[in-house]
């Protein structure tokens, strides 16, 4: 054998060499690039939530650790405890109090500011501002506003001679005070999702209504709200997997953070973490955790079939 | 998932359904004084309660009793805000340090790997891809918040509660962030300029580093400020796993809540204190977070 | 090296103002010829977490620094007990997290005990006989391991606005208070429907308050010795929790405990008497530095009464056990205790300090100079019964909070459906 041939053949072995990289790097490249999303889910997110269910199926204490397997006990308990349906109202009724408005007064916002308003950037950034504070300083400060006896709300209140309402005291109140705080931090953020969504409805439709005279308000309800009805729909969808989970700003709406002395604003969230951190029982805990799991996951699949039914009926389908 | 996340992504599908038209014509509606005067209240009810949280912070012990609604600041807000700042029991500094750390770490992680996801499902061909990426989408709507009891024992196990990487590792990643990046990318990498940098030999991850990386500039710097301010703000989880070295801001505003429970005027000092640091970036970027939210991710 | 800097720290301390520190951290020295003094030489930082006010100044903490210059001290300060005893389990729980030194509440320190094995043994002959008999002895495990070190202890007085007094016609000299108060709760009530009758301000703060008044004089009121839980149907628990209910309708000024509102209310005359333990003088004058016109009886219905009272311990966890049981010790001396006491109230549970002049003289400006000192050692020594409190007499007594507030604070319950609720509440707790 000559050295030429030698080379020639480690050329062509060097090429065949390169292929296979090159043919390895094309195949197993995606999926290395999606890998760390899968990899840390799996850990994160999956992972903890089977095992969850296998906590709560255990009596376990947060000092103790894992004790004997106890079946469905925790989940009885827990069902049986006035304290998981009080919480459940709760939750329910924060988050109907906190999504309904908002979703009615970013609308109304978001109709503003798509007509032609002067300096728009400066109320866009405008109504977006209570976003940036963390809720944690959006609790303490409306915790305050709204105490009881020397609260700013109540002092308004009784100045224009109507009587105080016992935020903390009573249950709906309650519940009102701490949607204003969600309200507070999201319905300028909304207002700007529904604003693009109008922005993206065709002109033509209001141009050909104005031709038959219909009036403002007419146009907005007639041609504003059905065209923005599937991003109306998945914000309600989306907001409420967060808004079940609600937990800063009940809890920091007064000193003890256990949701009231009648549990008048205990959300499930809450509940979770007095079971485990407060009466340290990690099985009780999961219980509650893979129950309200499940409850959102029912309601989102609810609110998804409604919103794909509707929309599939009007607009054309998702490409 | 939080919220933001969430609404963010459904903004984004809604307008891909709905095709954006520039058609503004001479008709467009102009606002009446009502239009004006809504918005102003809108504005004052923005804006007031964080007045009211500076009126009393800027007072003395006394000022919330005065039941005052509406004032002029008193002379203490520094002083207040020096108090709190520098109480040992809190911890502000160390806090807004180690909120910058994992706001900071977390959005490039998050920016890093949802591109790299992003450029994946959007550009490459490979088994099973729409299978995956939907099961991306589905785990947006799973509230993993939830399972903090097994992460708790799985940090407590890994030696990690307590410490700022507790806070960090289940947040390196997010589906909103693969999601983001893939409408994207799908949009604004044409193929032609993979294609080409393929020809020329580069490797896969090259060409992602040299082509698909630079052209994802706009939507990444969008996305790593969405995740900074949700991470800055996020405390469920924090407050149930740090310490006190570790804690985050918001963990620290509770903690003085606490503690200073007796004294009104400086714990909405602090409250004041710990909304400066994002109202900082909120004037830099706000445009860029007001085109964020309204683009979504079909414009960029 | 390592004495000659010690002495001249002893020098240096024992030639400055402070002289009770010298003393203080004499008795530490005492241990100086054991071997495990390695953490004399490094620099250290203890950690040192309390609630409310312990009334550790920093000048106190100064004190030990001075001695040990390698020493830093961070000192963390939980707003209630609530928030601190979360806070121990969960760091307990989670193995790290805990401070080097940690303050515990008589409430919850029986819970603590189960878990006595995560805790540093503080026995040493330097606090031999140190405190009260029964403060000692509750913080002895069943190995006999010492796992606390006292801090104080919460004998209580009455403290009542002067001026509220005068504008209704009682009083206001806190002699003529102690005997127009002297009496059993009965009494006390019935004085309030006399002071309320000319008054539009409240007698007492919370039912929830008056109520921990009552119940710490009773020796078995949630559990019994063996630990059995009893607190549903004692009706001695029944009877206190109906009466204080009824009473609270005409007398409270229903404002729950640590609410803002509480914390206004004091300031802005809301209520003319408080169950005071010392430890209260201090939450009093933080909330109202203002008013001038807040004294203290040397009087509690029913005889005497303990509020609380609190341990430091040394969870094993902390990297520098050795110095954290050298600081525990220095901070529960009766000299620490005596300067903590004039800072913040918190009346020592330590035997020595008894009858000393620094505490028999000491007066309480902001209280019109009362005679703090001697006031409370007598309010100490008129305390005859230590409850008996086992591992869940946090929740129940916690739980009994909640049901009061229900009815005096929230009025969200009458007093039968509240105690139905706090029944429920402690079949929970399993």
């Amino acid at each position: 054998m000559t050295t030429q041939s030698v080379a020639d053949e480690r050329a062509v072995r060097l090429v065949a060499f390169r292929h296979t990289i090159n043919r390895w790097d094309v195949k197993v490249s995606p999926y290395l690039y999606i890998s760390p999303f899968f990899i840390l889910f799996a850990i994160c997110g999956l992972f903890p939530l089977l095992y969850t269910g296998y906590v709560s199926l255990h009596e376990w204490s947060l000092i103790g650790g894992e004790g004997d397997f106890v079946g469905l006990e925790n989940f009885q308990f827990v069902l049986g405890q006035p304290k998981f349906w009080d919480a459940l109202r709760n939750t329910f009724s924060i988050f109907l109090f906190s999504s309904l408005p908002q979703v009615l007064i970013a609308l109304v916002i978001a109709a503003v500011l798509d007509t032609n308003i002067r300096a728009k950037t400066f109320w866009r950034m405008g109504v977006l501002l209570p976003y940036i504070v963390t809720p944690v300083a959006i609790a303490i400060i409306f915790g305050v506003m709204f105490s009881d006896k020397y609260g700013v709300i109540n002092t308004l209140l009784t100045n224009i001679g109507l009587p105080a309402i016992g935020w903390h005291s009573d249950v709906i109140p309650s519940h009102i005070a701490i949607a204003t705080m969600v309200n507070f931090r999201w319905t300028g953020y909304q207002a700007l999702i529904f604003l693009a969504a109008m922005q993206a409805v065709p002109r033509d439709y209001y141009e050909a209504a104005m031709i038959d005279g219909a009036s403002r308000v007419r146009r907005f309800f007639s041609i504003t709200i059905p065209q923005l009805r599937p991003t109306i729909i998945f914000v309600v969808v989306t907001s409420t997997i967060g808004g079940l989970q609600i937990f800063d700003e009940p809890r920091l709406y007064d000193q003890f953070g256990t949701g009231g002395a009648d549990g008048q604003w205990r959300t499930l969230t809450m509940y979770i973490y007095n079971l485990g951190w407060i009466e340290s029982n990690f099985g009780r805990a999961s219980a509650v955790a893979w129950l309200l799991f499940i409850i959102i996951i029912i309601f989102a699949a609810l609110n998804l079939i409604i919103s794909q039914q509707i929309s599939s009926g009007g607009s054309r389908a998702k490409k | 998932m939080s919220t933001l996340t969430q609404e963010a992504a459904a903004e984004s599908l809604a307008q891909r359904k709905t095709p954006k038209t520039k058609t503004r014509g001479a008709l467009v509606n102009k606002p009446g004084w009502l239009g004006y005067t809504f918005l102003a209240i809108v504005m004052v009810g923005a804006i007031y309660p964080l007045y009211w949280a500076f009126m009393i912070g800027a007072g003395d012990q006394s000022t919330i009793t005065e039941r005052k609604v509406i004032d002029l600041p008193g002379p203490h807000f520094f002083e207040n805000a020096l108090e709190v700042i520098s109480s040992p029991t809190v911890n502000f500094w160390v806090a807004i340090g180690n909120s910058i750390i994992v706001s900071t770490i977390v959005s490039i992680s998050v920016v890093f790997f949802s591109t790299l996801a992003g450029y994946a499902f959007s550009k490459l061909r490979f088994k099973g891809k729409s299978g995956l990426f939907y099961f991306v989408i589905a785990t947006l709507a799973v509230p993993t918040q939830l399972a903090v009891v097994p992460l708790f024992i799985v940090m407590v196990n890994l030696k990690l509660a307590g410490t700022l990487p507790a806070v960090i590792l289940p947040a390196l990643v997010s589906a909103f962030g693969v999601f983001w990046m893939t409408q994207y990318l799908e949009q604004a990498l044409p193929y032609e300029l993979i294609e080409a940098a393929r020809v020329d030999g580069a490797s896969m991850f090259r060409t992602f580093w040299s082509i698909a990386l630079p052209s994802a500039r706009p939507a990444a710097a969008m996305l790593a400020l969405f995740i900074f301010i949700q991470t800055w703000t996020n405390f469920f989880w924090p407050f149930i796993v740090l310490d006190k070295d570790s804690q985050t801001l918001p963990v620290a505003l509770s903690v003085l809540s606490n503690n200073y429970f007796d004294d009104y005027s400086l714990i909405l000092a602090g409250a004041v204190v710990s909304i400066l640091p994002l109202l900082a970036l909120f004037l830099v970027t706000g445009r860029q977070l007001v085109k964020g939210i309204m683009e979504g991710a079909v414009k960029g | 090296m390592r004495n000659s800097r010690r002495t001249a720290a002893v020098a240096i301390a024992g030639a400055a103002v402070f002289a009770l520190v010298a003393t203080g951290c004499q008795s530490t020295d005492n241990g100086a010829g054991t071997p495990n003094n390695d953490w004399e030489n490094e620099e250290i930082t203890l950690t040192l977490a309390t609630f409310n006010n312990f009334g550790y100044t920093d000048e106190l903490l100064d004190g030990f620094t001075k001695l040990h210059p390698n020493v830093t001290i961070e000192h963390t300060i939980a707003a209630t007990s609530n928030d601190a005893r979360t806070n121990y389990f969960t760091k307990l729980g989670a193995g790290s997290g805990l401070a080097d030194v940690e303050a515990v509440e008589i409430d919850w320190f029986a819970e603590l005990m189960q878990y006595s094995d995560k805790l540093v043994d503080l026995t040493s002959d330097n606090v031999k006989d140190r405190w009260v008999s029964w403060k000692s002895e509750a913080a002895t495990d069943a190995d006999g391991r010492l796992i606390a070190y006292g801090t104080d202890i919460g004998p209580e007085a009455i403290c009542y606005r002067s001026d509220l007094f005068a504008a209704a016609g009682l009083p206001t000299d806190r002699e003529e208070v102690a005997a127009l108060l002297e009496g059993d709760w009965a009494h006390y009530f019935e004085v309030g429907q006399d002071f309320v009758a000319n008054s539009d301000a409240a007698w007492f703060d919370s039912a929830g308050a008056t109520y921990q008044g009552q119940i710490n004089q009773v020796k078995n009121a949630y559990e019994e010795n063996d630990g059995t839980v009893i607190a549903t149907t004692n009706a001695e628990v029944e009877d206190i929790y109906n009466s204080t209910l009824e009473a609270s309708k005409t007398l409270s000024a229903h404002l729950g405990q640590w609410s803002p509102d509480w914390n206004a209310g004091m300031a802005a005359g809301a209520f003319a008497t408080m169950l005071c333990p010392g430890w209260m003088l201090g939450v009093i004058s933080g909330n109202s530095p203002d008013v001038t016109t807040w004294d203290v009886a040397n009087v509690f219905p029913g005889g005497g009464g303990n509020w609380g009272g609190s341990y430091l311990t040394v969870p094993a966890q902390g990297a520098h056990p050795e110095a954290a049981t050298a600081l525990a010790d220095y901070l529960t001396s009766p000299e620490s205790q005596i300067a903590a006491f004039v800072e913040a109230g918190t009346f020592p549970s330590q035997v020595a300090a008894y009858g000393t002049p620094e505490l028999n003289d000491y007066t309480n400006e902001f209280f019109n100079n009362a005679p703090v000192g001697t006031i409370f050692t007598d309010r100490a020594n008129a305390v005859s019964v230590a409850p008996f409190k086992a591992a869940k007499y946090f929740p129940i007594n916690d739980a009994m909070m909640n049901a009061l507030s229900r009815v005096d604070v929230d009025g969200t319950d009458d007093a039968a459906s509240s105690w139905d609720k706090f029944v429920a509440d402690v079949e929970a707790l399993g």
